[in-house]
């Protein structure tokens, strides 16, 4: 709600360029990729130790070509780790070296198990330029990448490796497209972060323009009260629309951003969901009529709300009505544990004993079917009294637990 | 105050045109404008050397917030006393100045002679209640009291008189109407609605000691608050 100077220079600072989000949200893939080449080095060596010792003419070579994926798994690991080295050229030697080393198998493996669905040396290792292609490029490069291994792989087998040839190509095309949403929610998720700064920001502004308009408007009212004459009618224009930004300044802050029909003082009947009963009655305010809120939100149903709001406008435009233009009023809204009650007081003449009854039985009360009438159908009470000489005080209590429940019963008043 | 001491004023607003004014209107009702301030570090360097009875202080500083510089001069110099001045009236930054100390609240719309009078009543010590400000420290006790218990039972309530007499406040009545309408002096109402006041400035310094102590930050009773 409130907030301190200061918060905006907080916000400039997350302004980041959007092809620096892309390039951070692929960060955890690059580094589950680098995870993947070293696993997958493990297993190639590991099957090449135990399993497949059989199917090799060459096992030393076999080894040695181990050796070369591991050194390539180190380098490229290390060259990948800086998002400005994963340019063309580490991209495409990274795929030449790994059909490179695919492709030595034929010289290795008898040509019997190679035919016969043997796992070539490389292993599920060749996947590894496929994946980096997919995060750098996105889903289309990923496929093509893992086109070019399969179809070396699919060459090398003779057709004996239909398998592995599809979970690659599945692979290149899934993990671009994961790739490239991340790089969209990135984006974003980005733009949303600067609305927000660029909102904060015209919220902190409205609020010292408010603010020093407000400033004003109470010197004008000030200083032309005493000038007198014509000044004093400008004085009291300015102190009209000091009260009234006052108001629309408390309603709008009180909530901003929560809540954003809120401020509207006519609430549809019938709308659900609960409003702060301040922002709506704070719109009340003039120079004539002062407004009194708790400084925590007072929530009730919506319709409730607006009905309770009714009530006072009843009896504000009472006070008005009988006493005149000059009258001045009171608002005060509590919020207590079991009720919500609004009282308006006037420093009017007041109603003389007896004739507020005289004037229900005259039926001719506003007062009565406007306010008591609303406040019955709501399950709460209105209670009006008076000194003679010293104002009218309503009452309007509105239980908390019933209210929303007789609110929505049918009317039968 | 007597006539040959005049009440010593600091005032502090951003708003030169605002300050001015206060200023001029001061001095020729008779009041000493000791210093006057555009923001919260320069009101809590000066306050100690210009030694002021009452500080005017406007809640919209560009760098510190009201409950900061009313903590700050508190601290920095216990015999001033605070009236908060307010253009907007925002509800939460009023309670929160007030708790930490302040002795009263007016809007600047307030008329020159209520503005005068509220800077005397706030030399004399005694707490200057606009309604506006009467709703907010009934609400406050009343959020004080539905909370759970786990914050201590010792929240503070308020008397069933004092919650009359603040809801006669904070329905536009003078205290002369209350005291004429509850058949006590005026002086007692007064009373009253202070002691409202200090109940809560004392909760507020036990919550502080409170939260210092169960953080590790315990040392002086005015519970950190230094300039």
């Amino acid at each position: 709600m409130i907030i301190p100077n200061g918060c905006s220079f907080d916000t400039v600072t997350v302004t980041a360029t959007p092809s620096g989000a892309q390039r951070s949200s692929s960060e955890p893939l690059w580094r589950s990729l680098a995870v993947f080449r070293f696993v997958s080095v493990g297993y190639a060596a590991l099957r090449l130790g135990t399993v497949d010792q059989s199917e090799y003419s060459r096992p030393d070579w076999a080894w040695a070509v181990i050796a070369v994926m591991a050194a390539w798994t180190v380098g490229t690991t290390i060259a990948y780790a800086r998002p400005d080295r994963r340019t063309w050229p580490l991209l495409g030697a990274d795929l030449v070296v790994t059909v490179g080393l695919l492709l030595s198998t034929a010289l290795l493996q008898y040509p019997d198990a190679t035919g016969h669905g043997a796992l070539p040396v490389t292993a599920i290792w060749m996947a590894g330029p496929v994946l980096a292609w997919a995060v750098r490029y996105g889903r289309r490069m990923g496929t093509i990448a893992a086109l070019i291994v399969a179809g070396c792989d699919f060459v090398l087998q003779r057709g004996a490796a239909l398998n592995g040839a599809v979970l690659l190509l599945l692979a290149g095309w899934i993990v671009g497209h994961v790739a490239r949403l991340a790089a969209e929610v990135a984006t974003e998720r980005q733009r949303v972060i600067e609305v927000e700064a660029a909102s904060r920001e015209r919220e902190r502004l409205a609020r010292d323009i408010h603010d020093s308009v407000l400033q004003v408007l109470a010197l004008v009212q000030r200083r032309g009260a005493e000038a007198g004459g014509a000044a004093a009618e400008l004085g009291r224009l300015a102190g009209q629309q000091e009260a009234a930004l006052r108001a629309l300044v408390g309603a709008g802050m009180g909530g901003a951003g929560l809540r954003k029909s809120d401020s509207a003082p006519d609430v549809a009947p019938g709308a659900s969901g609960e409003v702060d009963l301040r922002q709506i009655i704070m719109s009340a305010q003039t120079d004539r009529v002062t407004v009194s809120v708790p400084a925590q939100a007072v929530l009730l149903d919506r319709t409730a709300a607006a009905e309770l709001t009714a009530a006072m406008r009843a009896a504000l435009d009472n006070v008005r009505r009988h006493c005149g233009e000059q009258t001045r009023a009171w608002v005060l809204v509590e919020d207590e544990p079991d009720q919500v009650r609004v009282t308006i007081r006037d420093d009017g003449q007041g109603i003389p004993d007896g004739r507020l009854a005289e004037a229900a039985a005259a039926g001719r009360l506003g007062v009565s079917h406007s306010i008591r009438g609303r406040l019955r159908d709501l399950g709460g009470s209105a209670i009006v009294s008076s000194v003679s000489g010293e104002g009218t005080e309503v009452e309007l209590r509105l239980p908390r637990v019933s209210s929303i429940a007789v609110a929505s019963a049918p009317r039968t008043a | 105050m007597s006539q040959h001491a005049p009440i010593r004023v600091m005032v502090v607003d951003d708003h030169p045109m605002w300050r001015d004014a206060v200023a001029r209107d001061l001095a020729e009702a008779g009041y000493d404008v000791v210093a006057t301030a555009a923001d919260g570090a320069q009101a809590l360097r000066v306050a100690g050397a210009a030694r002021p009875d009452v500080v005017v202080l406007d809640l919209q500083l560009p760098d510190m917030s009201g409950v900061e510089v009313t903590r700050g001069l508190r601290a920095a110099h216990p015999g001033a006393r605070v009236l908060v001045l307010s253009a907007s009236g925002e509800q939460q930054d009023v309670l929160d100045a007030v708790k930490a100390g302040a002795l009263g609240y007016l809007l600047k719309s307030a008329a020159r002679p209520e503005f005068l009078d509220a800077v005397r009543r706030t030399a004399d010590g005694d707490a200057v209640f606009t309604p506006g400000l009467a709703a907010l420290v009934l609400g406050e006790f009343r959020r004080l009291a539905a909370a759970p218990a786990g914050a201590g039972g010792d929240a503070p309530r308020l008397s069933e008189r004092e919650a009359e007499i603040l809801r006669m406040v904070a329905t536009g009545m003078s205290y002369k109407q209350i005291a004429s309408r509850l058949v006590l002096s005026h002086r007692t109402v007064q009373n009253h609605v202070q002691n409202t006041l200090g109940k809560l400035q004392l909760h507020n310094r036990v919550e502080l000691v409170r939260y210092a102590i169960e953080h590790g930050l315990a040392g002086e009773p005015e519970g950190g608050g230094r300039a």
